[in-house]
């Protein structure tokens, strides 16, 4: 199924968890960190320009990563980020807090395939 | 393909920030430029490798927005709350350091919450403070329900509050079964000369023994008077206040020592605390007359306490120089009391029909002598800060709500998830109770500054106002007001959960049942706070009109220019001696060469000396006009004031008719005098006063003249009737030296002094000041009273503000969808403008009418207060209707221009 039948608020409200888990074991640019997702959820999710960037200024902003410019010899610099101290903290307690939405989900409507 | 240059073209301005707005560009231009060179990569024509780049920035003024939005600090989600633990303790612990972790992401909010609370609960804790120390508090007398003030009155002058003759005093004590002690007292302006340093004025209250058994003054050093120490002759020792002790001795040992006072030695006996004086100066204020330091000047506390060493020859029953304070029998009701006395009082009218014809005797309390004048103002103030603390907790009260709207989806999703509405309340309580503690705190520290301030800027005559501070009993009441607010509000956002289905659980908002329940609870609280609002500026207005009127009244005389000096001429070097007139060939001479001497200061234009300066009321007596004596008991005593012939050119009290005093006034028989207008009109109306005879004191005087009124009791006061004298016919050890010069007053000050220094080097001199400074003092509660109002008013102005922007702040941005739509279905801007403002201006005009209903009904509370000017007075409430119109006009305005300026599209695409 094609991620533009999921729901606005589902996507949005899983973008952060996403972008953090993303940055968890290296710092990637904006771009690469686009096609994991598209990569990693088979096409099922995919992030524009225009949602994308937004969405990492905003993470920076809150202080959950942190952006720099890396500059690679016979390369034009590109912008990193990174998981911050917090950054995982704050991706834990998602992980958490989706695990236990999840459970509960599939308590009252059984979404896991038997 | 210049992918830098295409999307700098797309998006000419992101955030503002020039360097910022570089990088962003940087970054989604490598961003397109590798989806370009990915889809070449993978086949696709250079038109399609094109179109699959450029489509990430179809939108730009979308993607412009929301690039600037998200580098703008925003209010961010809150994290997952923590997972309960074992035990209560350690949840309650959990919660409140997530409400810490909360509050920090939210700045704007805590900042606005925490100040609100701390200027609310600060102010209360201020005036509260102040009101316990004053009011609350009860007096330090032992048994401070028995003590009573022991008035004479006297009907022939209509007086209330007379001090008595030491005869009666004498007769009280001996013939009343209802009281176990009776003291006198008496105000004595004295001098005292330091071994080292220039001699200093000081007040001293004659005391027989049993006043400070009554006022239960403890010696810290020595002994108390005892009644060998109160016989007439005896060397009469003195106690001093631990003040002067310190001030003028530096604690050195002084008991057993001698010390000149009047020029006379005395022995310190004992020093006694410098609160030992609790009362008095009140006391002393409240006497119709003979209030001495007490009701004349700025002296407030007492230094010395001598024996009163009364004596019948001395104060025979013609005179009443001395107040009467007396203890109730043990279960004795003051009606009882005033029976007993009242039938003493006839007793003594009966056997002294000469002196005692009239008089009787009244009973008042001790603590309404000392608090009474006080309580009025004092209580409008604490109705005042009760409003303020009313309007910032609704102002919080706002602000919680907007937050616990916006956090309904955290709620619905754990309330669905299975959380407890037990767990949900513990946790806004404990949200709330870091809040309210938060505001407590810096409301501690605002106290404490206001505190300082309004203890250098309070009316001295207020009692214990030096001692005021913040104690335990005020910091539970800060504790009380920051719980009250943090349980009371805890309960809303809660009560808002109860009507949320698990279905709305991922959809907007304002799209939630409840969130039009908290819409009109914040309409309802603006309404309020714009009402109290109303009330407290009226108010304000009111004072300040008041204030007004005061200062622009002419007290009858002309300040501008003038310099004042206050002497005390001691009895030892300035004998009077009582011929039977007082008479006093050295004082004569002293103020004939003072005057001089004064004249010849450069830029001394003229000058006067009496025994009473323009502001000081002086004493007053009975008189009667001959073939006339029936009248009498309709007349008050008329208020006698002893001057230099210069006095009246002096002060520019212009002459009405005849003339004014002169120097062969004094000589004359009868003594000529002048009165003032107040005795025409009433005394003589539609007469010419001038050749008329008055009798007073015993004796016809001839009035030569009569004077404009002066308004010798206070600007707020009517003029008394006065009669003026000659000095010198009459003198006085105290009295006050009057110069007019051309240029500024101050700059005479110096050369007044070492004139004064010169002539009589072991003077003392007091009170050296421009007179318009005497004047200005004089209106010190009347100052304070208004300019505490007027601040509190101001920051209901503020307070209301902050509430009318919130509220409509709160519904733009719920509405912005709505008014995207609207936009886009082509209203115009100016129909969105006055829409949102109507919205405003509703609450507005709601308020104001409940604010202009309620400062009608309270006005009243104010009527003491106010001077010239009613409490429904029209300009006061129209020129309130106008400030608040304008304040409320600039909060409607901001979100109302917020609202013009929603982009349609983005608003639509808003969820």
């Amino acid at each position: 199924m094609s991620v533009n039948v999921f729901s606005r608020e589902v996507k949005k409200g899983s973008a952060e968890l996403m972008i953090l888990a993303l940055l968890e074991g290296r710092s990637r640019h904006g771009y690469e960190i686009g096609k994991q997702i598209e990569a990693r959820s088979r096409g099922a999710i995919s992030f524009q320009v225009a949602s994308l960037y937004p969405m990492l200024y905003r993470l920076e902003r809150r202080g959950w990563i942190e952006g720099r410019w890396v500059e690679k010899a016979g390369e034009r610099r590109r912008r990193f980020y990174r998981l911050t101290a917090e950054g995982r903290q704050v991706l834990r307690r998602q992980r958490s807090f989706w695990h236990e939405f999840v459970e509960a989900l599939d308590r009252v409507a059984g979404i896991r395939p038997v | 393909m210049d992918w830098h240059a295409y999307v700098r073209e797309r998006l000419p301005e992101i955030t503002g920030d020039a360097a910022r707005d570089e990088e962003i560009v940087e970054e989604l231009a490598q961003h397109v430029a590798q989806r370009y060179e990915e889809a070449s990569a993978s086949g696709a024509t250079p038109a399609q490798a094109f179109d699959a780049a450029a489509i990430q920035l179809r939108d730009r003024a979308a993607l412009s927005h929301l690039l600037r939005e998200a580098d703008r600090p925003r209010p961010v989600s809150p994290p997952p709350p923590p997972t309960r633990s074992a035990s209560m303790l350690s949840d309650l612990w959990l919660d409140v350091r997530y409400a810490i972790r909360l509050l920090r992401r939210t700045p704007a909010f805590t900042a606005a919450a925490v100040a609100t609370l701390a200027l609310g609960i600060g102010v209360t804790i201020a005036i509260f403070s102040v009101i316990d120390t004053v009011l609350i508090r009860p007096a330090p007398y032992p048994d401070v329900d028995r003590l009573v003030m022991l008035w004479e009155t006297d009907a022939a002058s209509s007086t209330a509050r007379e001090p008595a003759s030491f005869p009666d005093f004498l007769d009280f004590k001996a013939r009343s079964h209802t009281t176990d002690r009776i003291g006198a007292f008496m105000a004595i302006d004295g001098n005292l000369q330091p071994a080292t340093g220039d001699p200093m004025r000081l007040a001293v209250l004659a005391v027989t023994p049993e006043m400070l058994e009554m006022l239960g003054v403890r010696p810290m050093r020595g002994r108390l008077l005892s009644p060998s120490d109160d016989v007439p002759g005896a060397p009469g020792p003195v106690l001093i206040s631990e003040r002067l002790w310190r001030s003028a001795y530096n604690g050195a040992e002084l008991v057993g020592q001698s010390i000149r006072i009047n020029d006379r030695p005395r022995t310190v006996i004992g020093i006694v605390p410098t609160d030992a004086d609790f009362g008095i100066v009140q006391i002393l204020r409240a006497a119709d007359y003979g209030g001495g330091f007490g009701a004349s000047d700025s002296r407030t506390r007492v230094d010395v306490w001598m024996p009163l060493q009364g004596d019948v020859k001395r104060f025979p029953r013609t005179t009443h120089p001395i107040l009467l304070m007396a203890r109730l029998g043990p279960g004795v009701a003051p009606t009882a009391a005033q029976d007993d006395l009242t039938r003493i009082a006839s007793e003594l009218e009966q056997q002294y029909r000469d002196d005692n014809d009239k008089r009787g005797v009244s009973i008042q309390p001790l603590s309404q002598v000392v608090f009474g004048p006080v309580e009025p103002p004092l209580l409008v103030l604490m109705a005042a800060v009760a409003l303020i603390l009313v309007m910032a907790c609704a102002n919080v009260a706002n602000l919680l709500l907007t937050r616990g709207t916006r956090r309904l989806r955290e709620v619905a999703m754990r309330s669905a998830l299975g959380a407890e509405t037990g767990r949900l309340v513990r946790q806004f309580v404990a949200e709330n109770v870091v809040l309210a503690s938060a505001g407590a705190a810096m409301a501690l520290v605002l106290a404490f500054a206001v505190l300082r301030t309004l203890v250098r800027i309070a009316p001295a005559e207020i009692p214990r106002i030096a001692a005021v501070g913040i104690d335990m009993r005020t910091l539970l009441v800060a504790i009380g007001c920051a719980a009250f607010v943090a349980l009371v509000f805890s309960l809303v956002p809660v009560a808002q959960t109860t009507r949320i289905h698990v279905a709305m659980l991922l959809k907007s908002e304002d799209r939630v049942v409840g969130g039009s329940d908290a819409r009109r609870l914040r309409a309802v609280l603006v309404i309020a706070e714009v009402a109290l609002a109303v009330v407290l500026v009226t108010g304000a207005g009111l004072l300040i009109r008041s204030f007004w009127n005061l200062l622009a009244t002419p007290p009858g005389f002309d300040v501008s220019g003038t310099l004042k000096a206050d002497l005390q001429l001691p009895q030892s070097r300035y004998p009077i001696q009582n011929n039977p007139m007082p008479t006093s060939t050295a004082i004569e001479q002293f103020n004939g060469a003072l005057i001089r001497r004064i004249l010849a200061i450069p830029g001394a234009q003229s000058a006067a000396i009496a025994a009473n300066h323009p502001l000081d009321g002086g004493f007053a007596s009975s008189f009667v006009i001959p073939r006339r004596e029936a009248e009498a008991a309709n007349w008050p005593e008329i208020s006698i004031r002893r001057v230099t012939p210069g006095y009246f050119a002096t002060l520019r009290v212009p002459l009405v008719r005849g003339r004014f005093l002169e120097d062969r006034d004094r000589a004359s028989t009868p003594g000529g005098v002048v009165v003032n207008q107040t005795v025409m009109d009433r005394v003589f109306p539609g007469i010419d006063p001038v050749g008329r005879v008055i009798g007073f004191w015993g004796r016809p005087w001839t009035i030569v003249g009569v004077v404009g009124a002066e308004r010798s009791q206070g600007v707020a006061k009517e003029p008394p009737i006065a009669v003026y004298l000659p000095l010198d016919a009459v003198p006085a050890s105290a009295e006050s030296l009057i110069v007019r010069t051309s240029g500024d007053p101050l700059s005479a000050a110096s050369t007044v002094r070492s004139i004064i220094r010169e002539m009589d080097p072991a003077l003392v001199v007091s009170g050296l000041e421009p007179l318009s400074e005497t004047l200005s003092k004089s209106l010190t509660q009347q100052r304070f009273v208004m300019m505490l109002l007027a601040s509190f008013a101001c920051l209901a102005l503020v307070l209301a503000a902050v509430g009318i922007h919130g509220v409509l702040s709160c519904t733009v941005a719920q509405q912005r969808r709505e008014i995207g739509v609207r936009m886009a279905l082509g209203a115009d801007a100016a129909r969105v403008l006055r829409s949102v403002m109507a919205q405003g201006a509703a609450l507005t005009a709601i308020g104001l009418m409940l604010g202009f209903g309620l400062s009608l009904a309270l006005g009243r509370f104010l009527t003491g207060l106010l001077f010239g000017v009613t409490s429904s007075d029209l300009t006061t409430l129209a020129g309130v209707l106008v400030v608040l119109a304008a304040v409320a006009a600039l909060s409607i305005w901001l979100p109302a221009r917020r609202a013009v300026r929603v982009d349609p599209l983005v608003a639509l695409r808003q969820e």
